[in-house]
Formats: C-alpha cells, structure tokens, sequence
C-alpha cells in the first residue's frame, strides 16, 4: 500500500493491524479509545474484535492466542484504569518471552501531565516490564510505531510492546502509508552463530558419557523442534524440558526423560546431578529449575544456547556460552556429532524412572478410595485427550500436577504462567489460544483459587461462543500455598481455605453446560462427555482437599534434597 | 567487593532511554553515583556515563540488560584507571579567606583552581581535575568552615582508544 490516501489516525491504526496480519485482537472500550472503537465498528468483519469482561482478561487471551499460535497477540485498552489493567500481563509476557502488542489510549497530548480524568503515565509504569514502548501525540507517527512494535514484539526473544495513543492522535487526519520495520540499527535480533564455538561444543559433547539436553521455551520459539530430535537422535542425547518446555518434545519420545525443576520428574533433576554435560537451549536456568545453584550439577560442564545475551552466565557460569538462535545451534550441533551407546547413562534414566513409579506414580490414588486426585485427574484426561489437546493451566497445585500429568504430541500445547505465576491467567489465556487455533481442542485446567480470579470471562466465552473446555479443580484451598504450609510451617493453614459458591450455578448463569463429579467411579465418563462437548463445557470436580504435589524441590534446597509424600 | 565502575553506554537520542537505563540500576538496587547524558560527537546519538559502585559479577549483568534495550547501540563498562577521568567543579567560598591570603588572584592560585566571580561576600572558584582532587578541595574548605556551595559536573570521559569507533562503522553504513 505505497500510494498515500487521508484517514484518521484512528483508522491508520486499523489499517497498519491489519498490514501486520492481526485477524484477533481482544479488548475493552473506554474514553480514550472509542475513535479507535468507532473505525473498528466498520473493520469488525475484518478484525474480529472480542470484548472480554475485564483488561487483564484481554491480556492474557492475547498471550494465549500468541502462545499457541507463534503469532503476535494483540490486545487494546483505555487510558489510565484500562491500561492498568493490563499490567500483570504484560509482566507475564516479558517473563514469559511472549509477543504481545498493547494498545492504549492515552489523554490528548494537550492534557498530558495534567492529571487530567483517566490520565496514568501507562509509559513509565510499563517500561520495566516491555520490551520496548512508545507513546504516539500525532497520527502520523501512527504507522511507523505499529511497524516497529511487531517488528521487536517478535524478534529476537520475543517479548511484550506498548504504544500509547492520545486521543488527538487518533481522530488526526494523515497521509496513510506502510512499510514494515525490517531493521532497526540499534537493535540486532538475530546473532550470528559463531562456528567455532559451536564445533569446540560439538567436541565437548563428543566427548561426554553422561549428557543432558535440557529444552526450554526458546525450542518453541524458534521453531527448533525438529532440529532438536535431529540433534538428540544423531548423538543419542536424553532430551528434559523446562515447564515452559514442555511439549517441545513428545513425551513418548524415547530420547524424553522428563521436566526439570521444582515438581519436575525424578530423572530430570537426578541427571542433571549426575551428567558430566549440559546442553541447555533455549532456557534461562531460572531458580524453579536449579534450586540452590551451589550444588547444581556439581559434575557437569555446561553448554548454554540462548538468543538473550544476557542470560548467558546471568544465574551460573556455563564453560560455553554461544550466543545464537536455537535453530541454528541446534543446525550446527549436528555437524561432526557421533552417535553413542551410552548405555550405562540411559540405564541410569530408567533406574530413577523406576523410583518415581514406585515413589510417586503408584501413590496418585486416594487409599481410602474415597475423593478423586489432582493427579488421578490430569492422568484421565491425557488418556482421553490422547495428548491432542492444547493444555492452558492456572497456578498452582493444577498447574504442577498438569505439568506432571500431561502428555503431547504436538508443540505448542502447554500454556502456562512460567515466570510470573500469575493466578487468573488459565481461564483468559485459554479463551485466546481457542480464538487461535480453533480446530483444536483446548482444555483449561483451573484452580478453585485462580478461577475465581478472572471468572468474568466466562461472559465473553458465552457471547462469542468460544468452545473451550474447563475443568475446575477444586479441593477447596489455595493448595499450593496450603501445600507450603503443612510442609514447612507446621499446618498452619493461614487464611488458604476457600468457601466456594456453586459453580454449575455460574456456568449455568452463563448458559454453559457443566457438570460436577465427586466420585472416582465418575471420573473417567465425565472427561469423556466434557470432551464430546461441541462447545464450551465446565467440568468441575471435587478432588482430595489436601493432596501435595511430589516429589518436591523445596525452594532454595538443591535437586538432589527431592521430598516425597511419606 | 564494591568497586566504581563507568558504563558508557551510546544510544538513539530518544525519549525515555535514560529511564529504561536507570530501572537496570534500580532493580538491582544499586545507586548511582553520577550521571552524564550528552551528545556524542555523532548528531542523534547520546552518550551516557554512569558511575557506579558495585562489583563486577553485577556489573557485567547490568551492562548486558542495558545492551539489551532497543534504543541502545553499544554498551561497556569500564573502571577509572582505564578512563581519563576529569570532573568541573565550582565552589563558593566565603570572602573572608581572601583576608587570608591578602589577594584573590593568590589564593585561587594556592588552591589550584581559577577565579571565576568575585565579590565583597563570596569568591566563585573552578577547579578542574580528578574525583580526588575535587573532593580533597571540597572538604578541604568545609574544615575551615569557608564553604558556602558546592557543586560538580559529574565524570566527563575520554577513552585512550576510541569508543565511538563502532558509531562511525553504524554511520558509514
Ligand atoms: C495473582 C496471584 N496471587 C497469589 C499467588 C500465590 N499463589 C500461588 S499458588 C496459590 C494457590 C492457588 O490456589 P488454587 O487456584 O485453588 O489452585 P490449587 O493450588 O489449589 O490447585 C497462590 C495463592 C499467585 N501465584 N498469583
Ligand atoms: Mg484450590
């Protein structure tokens, strides 16, 4: 679109959306925004434009969208109590590396810094947490800011933008013209893979009888999947995943020992004590993985591929640190790779397999037989799902037993609040990855807790008739933080009990089908009518109010210090 | 162990960089010592100078985050011996030392520093030199108890080889 033609500033915005290949973008009107509103009134059969019930909401569905589909999820909001309200997700999605582009209204440029109604220095308050942000006063910087803002939202480590629109920016008129950003000269996305460090790598894991891969988000994110069995299989290289990694790789591969950190599984954590070798790729060794640094992987040399620069030896010294893509140096490590037996090491994983079948997997079940598990839950629901399904969680006790539980096949299939753990984020997250990639199934496991906190989206997924599953896990406590205490401050149960309302009467106020079970015989006939349900569906089931999530790094102890329900 | 460390760091001459630099101190909670924004001698890019006491594990991170930020074109960080270093500093000073040394003109002289204004109740001097020697004179003066205003420019730096060198390669490019 190079020849020139008048619109509004309003509009232009609209047209550069559209430019950048938004079909979704979920938001709330308000004030300073309605110009924006009234051109979407004649782009709504081109921008499918989903009101959700609070900001945080749309924030979070954008996540959700961008996190199943790898595009760049858009949200949009009114000045100051709007723009707020997107705070704790664009936090997330910075942790999180997720692309988001933020709209905002803004006061007209006149009345900034007057504190004007609705003013808030959204700039200021965001720029810890965006990748980069920009506040437009005129309609013809409309554009440009639109350009760069997907440009740095999806490059490199992709990351959270905001730009800010005052109000007489958008009913401006100005000349409409587009150019994507391809460059910016301070800014270099994509590094250089240096060869040399990626044959000395080569040399290293040649030479290694015990190493690890450990997969993280960036797998995903640079669509490293392939070349990531590729590289595992050509060396033979047990492959473990990070929480945000999870289903980069199938579980049923046979190179797959499981997830690192907190919660994860036995054999994860203990190779990691026991490798001599530690090819981390697309991970950011953050503490929920490693525990207590000290004694992390006290036998191993470590290998850390990241395109984040600066978490090269940010929370441990690595002996190398190759600054790339995962794609690349994943590409590049399978050059001069030789293939070992390495049997006594995979004998290791199968040994300590074994210990978690007998330590943890034969103990899911209630003995008394009387209330369903968490764990027994999410088991039943992977058989049922056959590991098809796009898993969304909440924080918490759902959240790990998710984690622990799920199985996949297919990438991009388990969204959950990594970095941040924010509460609320389950429900609106998996409404975007629906609006997404609406021929899968999505199922959002909650918590009673996390449910209740972003529980007004159930009216946006009544109004535009988004499909999804949800299955609320309810055992009547902040479980996780329930968990913590018994463990580690004597069962004092400080204000972590939940007096729940009746939640088929919600999904009902909704016209949402549920149904809600209480015992284990049920189970496994209400997962398969929950995933028979053409459309939404709210499962919800009464589980073992005080089950614990094991086995269990506590915060702060090394991996080797596992507890277990004993 | 806490040393003083310099970044000097180039970037786009764009709102709000300064604030995206300072959160990467500020999180850390680490104070600045002193800051000096300027433009470099390229038009459109400004030069930062931070001066920091912290260690250099942490330092090496910060610089790193703050390389990170989209306007920032290049970022280091370095201590003050591999610096030429030189701080401007003005003081006013009560006229009464001046009885001291019978002249004005000797008494600038004796501390090196220049004469800048002088009248009946004060002498304005200059001194230009290390953070030492600015902070020696500084409480030199406040222990005779002549020292009416202090104030001082922060580091102005230069380094013995060129750091705008990766500037004019991003320029001619
Ligand atoms: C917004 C927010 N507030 C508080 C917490 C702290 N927190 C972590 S897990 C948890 C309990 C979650 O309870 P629930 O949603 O019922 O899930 P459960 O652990 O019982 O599965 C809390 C309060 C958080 N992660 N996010
Ligand atoms: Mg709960």
């Amino acid at each position: 679109m190079a020849n020139k033609q008048k619109v509004k500033g309003g509009e232009a915005l609209l047209m550069a959306l559209l430019e950048e290949g938004t079909r979704d973008l979920f938001g709330y009107p308000g004030g300073q925004v309605i110009p924006i509103y009234d051109h979407l009134y004649d782009y709504r059969h081109r921008i499918n434009h989903i009101l959700t019930r609070h900001e945080q909401g749309a924030v979070h569905a954008a996540q959700g969208y961008a996190r199943a589909t790898g595009r760049v999820g858009v949200c949009i909001a009114t000045s100051g109590p709007g723009a707020t309200n997107l705070v704790t997700g664009i936090a997330d999605a910075m942790l999180d590396s997720t692309p988001l582009v933020c709209i905002t209204g803004q006061v007209p440029a006149t009345m900034l810094g007057t504190d004007a109604f609705q003013e808030a220095d959204i700039i200021s308050m965001t720029m810890p947490v965006t990748k980069w942000n920009y506040q437009v006063t005129s309609a013809s910087e409309i554009p440009r800011a639109v350009a760069k803002a997907f440009y740095i939202a999806r490059s490199g480590r992709p990351g959270p933008v905001l730009i800010d629109i005052a109000k007489n920016a958008q009913v401006e008129l100005m000349d409409y013209s587009y150019k994507p950003c391809l460059s910016l000269r301070s800014y270099h996305p994509r590094p250089v893979l240096d060869a040399e460090l990626a044959a000395q790598a080569v040399e290293l894991i040649n030479a290694a009888e015990r190493p690890l891969i450990l997969a993280g988000q960036g797998v995903k994110l640079s669509g490293a999947e392939q070349s990531l069995i590729e590289f595992a299989e050509t060396g033979n290289i047990p492959i473990a995943t990070t929480l945000m990694g999870i289903s980069a790789v199938a579980n049923d591969h046979p190179l797959f020992v499981g997830n690192l950190g907190m919660h994860g599984n036995v054999a994860a954590n203990e190779m990691t004590q026991h490798s001599d070798l530690l090819i981390a790729v697309g991970m950011r060794f953050s503490d929920r993985v490693t525990g207590d640094v000290r004694n992390y992987a006290p036998e191993a040399k470590i290998i850390h591929v990241d395109i984040d620069r600066a978490e090269l030896g940010k929370n441990l010294r690595v002996d190398i640190a190759l600054h790339a893509d995962a794609r690349d140096a994943l590409e590049a490590f399978k050059n001069g790779l030789q293939h070992r037996s390495r049997e006594a090491w995979f004998a290791f994983a199968r040994e300590q397999e074994a210990v978690e079948d007998e330590k943890v997997f034969s103990h899911t079940e209630d003995p008394q037989g009387r209330f369903i598990t968490m764990a027994q839950v999410i088991r039943q629901l992977a058989e049922v799902e056959r590991g098809e399904a796009v898993i969304v969680t909440d924080v918490g006790q759902n959240q790990m037993f998710s984690a622990r539980y799920s199985r996949f096949n297919t990438t991009r299939s388990f969204i959950t609040s990594g970095g941040l753990g924010t509460m609320g984020f389950g429900l609106p997250a998996a409404m975007g990855a629906k609006v997404g990639v609406p021929d899968r199934e999505v199922v959002a496991v909650l918590g009673d807790g996390g449910f209740q906190m972003t529980m007004q989206e159930l009216g946006t997924i009544m109004q535009n008739q988004i499909g999804l599953k949800i299955l609320v896990l309810n055992n009547s406590y902040l479980g996780m933080v329930r968990q913590w205490q018994q463990l580690f401050f004597n069962r004092r149960y400080s204000f972590t009990e939940l007096e729940n309302p009746d939640f088929s009467k919600i999904a009902a106020a909704y016209n949402i089908p549920s149904r809600r079970v209480t015992e284990p015989a049920q189970l496994g006939n209400a997962l398969r009518e929950m995933a028979a349900a053409k459309g939404a569906y709210l499962l919800e089931v009464a589980v073992l109010p005080e089950e614990n999530v094991f086995p269990m790094v506590p915060a702060g102890a090394s991996l080797s210090e596992l507890l277990y329900n004993d | 162990m806490n040393k003083e460390y310099i970044i000097i760091a180039f970037t786009e001459n764009q709102i709000g960089v300064l604030n995206r630099i300072t959160i990467c101190y500020l999180r850390r909670k680490i104070n600045i010592e002193s800051l000096k924004v300027s433009e470099s001698s390229i038009k459109g890019i400004s030069m930062f100078v931070i001066s920091a006491f912290t260690t250099e594990e942490i330092i090496d991170k910060v610089v790193k985050q703050i390389r990170n930020i989209t306007d920032v074109i290049e970022a280091n960080y370095y201590t003050p011996d591999q610096l030429i270093t030189q701080e401007i500093a003005l003081y006013k000073v009560s006229s009464k030392m001046v009885g001291e040394h019978g002249r004005v003109d000797a008494l600038s002289r004796s501390l090196s520093a220049r004469l800048i204004e002088f009248n009946p109740s004060y002498v304005v001097l200059e001194k230009t030199g290390t953070r030492e020697e600015i902070e020696q004179l500084r409480d030199d003066l406040q222990r005779r108890g002549v020292l009416q205003e202090f104030t001082r420019s922060g580091s102005v730096v230069l380094h013995r080889d060129s750091l705008e060198e990766i500037l004019h390669e991003i320029e001619n490019n």
